[in-house]
C-alpha cells in the first residue's frame, strides 16, 4: 500500500484522453450538421471543423505533456506509477485516433 | 498474499467459525430462498434463468432455419415468423447475452476481489426479480400470437402504431425496458462495489484483469443502456399517448430511433465481449502456467475500446444518407477500433506461447474462440467500409457476421468460461467423454451454419424474408445453413447433458482444480455463502495467488473479519484507489422486499400494456413507496466509532464515513441519468435541425415568469437540502430546512405542470410540443423523486437512523436536489430557447 493514497479524485485523467476525443467526435458531428443545414460558405465550415480538431488535439497534447513530466512514483508510489502510465498511453493513442478518425473533416468535401 | 502471522492449524476453529457465520449469511430453507439476497445465489439464479432463456431463443433460430432450408416453405407463415425471428435475436441479445454476464459478474466479482457480498444485496435481489418477470413478459407474448414482429432493432417506422397497431411492439417496449433497468441497476452495483469493496491491500495497480474488464464494462452500461430507455420511453409515448416523436409528418424523424438505439448497440457489442474477455485474460494464464502478458497495455486497451465503441454508432447507418464527411470519420472510427482488440489477442497469444499450454476442455474453447473472433473481427473490418457496407447492407452477410462476432465475442468464451468455473459451482469436474464431443459438434456446426451465410448474402438474400423462390442460386447454401444449425443443436443437446451428468457424476474436487491463481479458488467449492471465513490481505505483486496455501489460513480467520459481531453480516469497504481499508460495511439479511417490490412493478407494466394508465400511476406511486419503506431499515441505529476487523485495524461503519457505497452508487445512478437526459437534448436538437415539417404552423410560446419560478423554486429546494445537512452535522434539527425544500419541490412541480398543460403547438400535433414537453417533464418526475427523498430523510431522522455522525441520507439528498437544479435550469433554458431556435430555421435555404 502507499504511503500517500492515489486521490480517487484523479481518476478521471484515465478518461480524459478518449474523453476529449468523444468530444471532439461529437462537436464535429454537430456542428458539420449545422454548417450544411444552414448552408454556411464552405471555407468558413472547413475552418470551423479544423480549428474544432486542433483544439482537442492541443488539449489532449497539453494533458499528455503534463502528465508525462509528473513522477507519480515519488507521490503515489506503485499504485501512481501504474495509473499515470496507463493514462500517459491512453492520451498518446487517443491522440493518434483522434488524428486518423477526424483527420479527414481538413480535407474532404464538406456537405455531399 | 498474507494472513496474520503464521498459527498451528486449528481445524476445530475454523468448524467453529464456519458455523457462525453460516447462520448468520445463509439463506433460510423452503420459500425462505425467494428472500434470498446474497450473491452467490442471485449470481446463480441469473445464470440458470438466462440459460433457459438461450434455450427458448435457440430454439426459435432452429425453427426460422426449418422454415429457409428450402424454398417456398410453409412451415410457418410469415406473421409467426415474424415474431419468432424477432423473439430470436431479442431474447438472445437482452434475456441471454447481458444478464448471463451479468451472472457471472455478481457470481464471480466479489469472490476474485476477495469480498463477502456485493454493495446492495436487496438491489441484486430486485433486479433479477425484475429481470425474471420481464424476460417472462416478452418471451411469454408468443405463446399468445402477440410477441414483438418488428426485428430485434424495433426500428420506427414499422413499430409505430401505423405499421404494428397491435401489442407487438409494446411488449418489445416495455419488457425490454423493465429488463435493462434491470440491468443498469446491477451495473451500478459492479462498479461501486470494484471500486470499494476489494479486498483490502488490492490497489488498483494489483486489482485481477478480470476486475479491469468488469469494472469498464459496468461503466459503459452505465451510459449505454440510458439511450435505449429514453428511446423506448418516447416510443411508447408517442404509441400510447400520440407525441409524434418519430413520426416525421408531424415534426419527428424516424432515424431518431435509429441514433438512440446504436448509441446503446454499438457500445452493446462491447458490452458483450469485454466480461468474456476478462475471463479469457483469467483462464488462459493458469492453462499457460504463467502470468498474463501486457497487464498495463491491456488496461490502456479496455479503456480505449470503451470510448471508441461509442464513437462508431453511426457505421450502423451507413445506408441511411448520411452526408460523406461524417462517413469517413464514422468508417474510420470503425476500422481503428480493431487496434485494442487485436492487442490483447496478441497478449493471449504472446501468454500461450511464453507458457507451456496444457489441453482441457476450456482450452477447447478458446481455440473455438480465437478462430471465430479473427473470422467475425476480419468481416467487421470489411463491413466498417462504407461502399462494401452499402453492397452487404441488410443481406444475410450482415447477419454471419453479427453471428460470428456474438459467437466469438460471448458463445465461445463464455462456454470455455462454463467449464472454468462450473467446478466452483458443483464442486465437482466435467465428464471428458460428452464435453469434447460436444465441442466439436458446436464448432463444426456453428461454421457450417453462419460460414455459408456470408455466401448467402454475398449472392444478394436479404435478411428477414420468410422464404423465397428457389431460382436465386440460395438453396443449397440455405440448406447447408440449416443442417449446420441441426449439427450445432446437437452440440448443445450433448452439452447440456455433460452439464447434467457433472452435476451427478462429476469427479469431486474440493478446491482449485485448475492450481489457479486468483482468490475466487481461495475457498471450499462449493462456496459458503460468505465467500471467505476470513477476509485476505492481498499484497501479492503479480495478480497471482497461491490458493491452496491461503484457503486454510483465512478458513481459520486469520484474515480480516475473522469472528462474527452482533449477528451482523460484515465485509469491509477499502480506499478507492489503494486498497486500504476505511470502512466496515454492514450488509442487510434476507428478506422479501425485493419480490414484492419487482413484482408491483411488473404489475406497473402489465398494467401500461393493457393501457390501464391509471392503475399504472397508482402503482408506480406503491413502488416508489416501497423504496422509501425498504429504506427505512437500512444501516444502523446507533453510533459506533471505530471497531477493530481484525490485523489490527480498527475502522468506522459505513454509515458514519463520507466515501459509503450508497454515495457512490448515487453518484453513477446520476451518471446514467445525466446520459438518459442529454439523450433528450440531443434528440430535441437532432429533430430541430433534421426532421421534416419544422417550423410548425404555430410558434411555440413558454409562460417566462412561470418557467423562471420554476427554476427559482428547484434553486430553493437545492438550499434547502444543503441548509438540511449543515444544520444536522452541527447537531440542530433539520426538519425546518427539510420543509422548505419539500414546498419548493410542489411549488416546482405545479408550476412545470402547468407549464406542460399550456405547450405550444400541442404536444400531440408537433413534435415540438412533444419534445417540450418530455423536457417538462423530466423535470417534473425528478422534483418528484425530490419528495421522495425529503419524505425518507424526516421518518429515518424519527427512527433514530440518521444522526450528526450519520449523516449520509442528508447528503444523497442534498446531490440529488443539486442535479435536479442543474439539469431542471438547463431543461427550462432550452425550452425558453426553443422559440429562437425555431426561428432560426428561417434562415435555412
Amino acid at each position: 500500500m502507499s504511503t500517500n493514497p492515489f486521490p480517487p479524485g484523479r481518476l478521471w485523467l484515465l478518461a480524459a484522453g478518449y474523453g476529449a476525443w468523444c468530444s471532439a467526435l461529437v462537436l464535429i458531428y454537430a456542428l458539420h450538421a449545422l454548417g450544411c443545414a444552414f448552408a454556411w460558405p464552405t471555407g468558413a465550415l472547413r475552418l470551423g471543423l479544423g480549428v474544432t480538431l486542433l483544439v482537442h488535439l492541443a488539449v489532449i497534447g497539453w494533458l499528455w505533456r503534463d502528465c508525462a513530466k509528473f513522477s507519480p512514483g515519488e507521490a503515489f508510489g506503485p499504485t501512481g506509477s501504474f495509473l499515470y502510465w496507463v493514462v500517459v498511453w491512453t492520451l498518446i493513442t487517443a491522440f493518434v485516433a483522434t488524428v486518423l478518425t477526424l483527420g479527414p473533416t481538413l480535407v474532404l468535401k464538406t456537405c455531399m | 498474499m498474507s494472513a496474520a502471522a503464521g498459527r498451528p492449524a486449528q481445524g476445530g476453529r475454523a468448524l467453529r467459525l464456519h458455523r457462525e457465520l453460516a447462520a448468520i449469511w445463509a439463506t433460510g430453507p423452503g420459500l425462505q430462498r425467494l428472500a434470498s439476497v446474497n450473491h452467490s445465489v442471485i449470481g446463480l439464479r441469473i445464470m440458470v434463468t438466462a440459460f433457459v432463456f438461450f434455450l427458448i431463443a435457440g430454439l426459435l433460430g432452429m425453427l426460422t432455419r426449418i422454415q429457409l432450408a428450402t424454398p417456398h416453405a410453409a412451415f410457418m407463415d410469415p406473421e409467426t415468423y415474424n415474431q419468432v425471428f424477432t423473439l430470436h435475436g431479442s431474447v438472445m441479445l437482452f434475456l441471454f447475452v447481458i444478464p448471463m454476464l451479468e451472472g457471472m459478474a455478481v457470481y464471480l466479482t466479489p469472490k476474485i476481489l476477495g469480498a463477502r457480498d456485493f454493495a446492495f444485496p436487496r438491489l441484486t435481489a430486485f433486479s433479477y426479480w425484475c429481470y425474471l418477470f420481464g424476460a417472462t413478459i416478452v418471451t411469454g407474448s408468443l405463446l399468445f400470437g402477440v410477441a414483438p414482429d418488428g426485428g430485434w432493432f424495433m426500428y420506427t417506422p414499422l413499430s409505430s402504431n401505423t405499421y404494428t397497431p397491435g401489442v407487438n411492439a409494446d411488449i418489445w417496449l416495455l419488457g425490454v425496458t423493465f429488463v435493462e433497468i434491470s440491468a443498469l441497476s446491477f451495473a451500478i452495483e459492479i462498479v461501486v462495489s470494484i471500486l470499494k469493496m476489494r479486498a483490502p491491500g488490492m490497489s488498483l495497480d494489483r486489482m485481477p484483469i478480470f476486475g479491469w474488464y468488469v469494472l469498464v464494462t459496468a461503466l459503459m452500461m452505465v451510459v449505454a443502456f440510458p439511450p435505449l430507455i429514453l428511446a423506448s420511453i418516447l416510443l411508447e409515448v408517442e404509441r400510447a399517448f400520440g407525441l409524434p416523436f418519430y413520426d416525421p409528418t408531424r415534426g419527428g424523424d424516424a432515424l431518431l430511433w435509429q441514433h438512440l438505439f446504436w448509441l446503446f448497440g454499438h457500445p452493446d457489442v462491447y458490452i458483450i465481449f469485454l466480461p468474456m474477455a476478462g475471463a479469457l485474460s483469467t483462464m488462459i494464464p493458469v492453462f499457460a502456467g504463467r502470468a498474463l502478458v501486457g497487464y498495463r497495455a491491456i488496461v490502456v486497451a479496455i479503456i480505449a475500446l470503451a470510448f471508441l465503441s461509442f464513437g462508431i454508432w453511426v457505421h450502423h447507418m451507413f445506408a441511411v444518407g448520411i452526408p460523406h464527411l461524417a462517413l469517413a470519420f464514422f468508417s474510420a472510427g470503425s476500422a481503428i477500433v480493431a487496434v485494442p482488440t487485436v492487442l490483447q489477442m496478441f497478449a493471449w497469444l504472446a501468454t500461450l506461447a511464453q507458457g507451456r499450454p496444457r489441453w482441457s476442455v476450456p482450452m477447447l474453447y478458446i481455440f473455438g474462440f480465437f478462430f471465430v473472433f479473427v473470422l467475425g473481427g476480419l468481416t467487421g473490418v470489411m463491413l466498417a467500409i462504407v461502399p462494401f457496407d452499402w453492397q452487404v447492407h441488410d443481406t444475410y452477410f450482415v447477419v454471419a457476421h453479427l453471428h460470428y462476432v456474438a459467437g466469438g465475442a460471448f458463445a465461445f468464451p463464455f462456454l470455455a468460461a462454463l467449464y472454468y468455473w462450473l467446478p466452483h459451482i458443483t464442486g465437482r469436474t466435467a465428464v471428458q467423454r460428452f464435453s469434447v464431443p460436444a465441442f466439436w459438434l458446436i464448432f463444426i456446426g456453428f461454421n457450417l451454419t453462419f460460414l455459408v451465410m456470408h455466401l448467402i448474402g454475398l449472392l444478394g438474400m436479404p435478411r428477414r424474408i420468410f422464404t423465397y423462390a428457389g431460382y436465386e442460386g440460395w438453396t443449397a447454401l440455405n440448406l447447408a445453413a440449416s443442417i449446420g444449425s441441426f449439427i450445432m443443436t446437437i452440440g448443445f443437446g450433448l452439452l447440456v447433458i455433460d452439464l447434467l451428468v457433472q452435476l451427478r457424476y462429476g469427479r469431486r474436487v474440493r478446491r482449485d482444480p485448475w492450481k489457479a491463481a486468483t482468490l475466487e479458488w481461495a475457498m471450499p467449492v462449493p462456496p459458503a455463502p460468505y465467500n471467505f471465513a476470513s477476509v485476505p490481505h492481498f499484497d501479492s505483486v503479480d495478480d497471482r495467488v497461491a490458493p491452496s496455501t491461503l484457503a486454510p489460513v483465512l478458513a481459520r480467520g486469520e484474515g480480516y473479519l475473522g469472528f462474527t459481531r452482533n449477528g451482523w453480516q460484515e465485509t469491509l469497504g477499502v480506499h478507492m484507489t489503494s486498497g486500504a481499508p476505511d470502512q466496515l460495511i454492514v450488509l442487510p439479511r434476507p428478506t422479501y422486499l425485493p419480490l414484492w417490490t419487482a413484482l408491483i412493478t411488473a404489475a406497473v407494466v402489465l398494467s401500461f400494456l393493457f393501457k390501464l394508465y391509471l392503475l399504472a400511476l397508482g402503482l408506480g406511486l406503491v413502488v416508489v413507496g416501497l423504496f422509501v419503506w425498504g429504506a427505512q431499515s437500512a444501516g444502523l441505529s446507533s453510533d459506533y466509532g471505530p471497531l477493530p476487523v481484525g490485523r489490527g485495524v480498527s475502522v468506522p461503519p459505513h454509515t458514519e464515513v463520507a466515501g459509503t457505497p450508497p454515495w457512490w452508487a448515487l453518484v453513477f445512478a446520476l451518471i446514467a441519468d445525466g446520459t438518459l437526459f442529454t439523450s433528450l437534448v440531443f434528440g430535441t436538437l437532432y429533430l430541430w435541425i433534421a426532421a421534416p415539417h419544422w417550423p410548425p404552423a404555430v410558434s411555440p410560446d413558454t409562460h417566462l415568469a412561470l418557467a423562471l419560478g420554476s427554476v427559482l423554486a428547484l434553486v430553493i429546494g437545492a438550499a434547502g437540502g444543503r441548509g438540511s445537512v449543515r444544520s444536522l452535522a452541527s447537531d440542530r434539527a433539520p426538519q425546518a430546512w427539510i420543509a422548505l425544500a419539500a414546498l419548493a419541490l410542489v411549488g416546482a412541480m405545479a408550476a412545470v405542470v402547468v407549464l406542460i398543460g399550456g405547450i405550444a403547438p400541442h404536444p400531440r400535433e408537433h413534435a415540438l410540443g412533444a419534445t417540450t414537453a418530455a423536457l417538462l417533464g423530466f423535470v417534473a418526475v425528478h422534483a418528484g423523486i425530490g419528495l421522495a427523498f425529503l419524505v425518507s430523510n424526516v421518518l429515518r431522522i424519527a427512527s433514530g437512523r440518521v444522526s450528526p455522525k450519520r449523516i449520509v441520507d442528508l447528503r444523497l439528498t442534498r446531490l440529488w436536489l443539486d442535479y435536479t437544479a442543474v439539469t431542471g435550469a438547463v431543461a427550462i433554458t432550452l425550452v425558453l430557447t426553443l422559440p429562437a431556435l425555431v426561428a432560426m430555421l428561417g434562415a435555412r435555404p
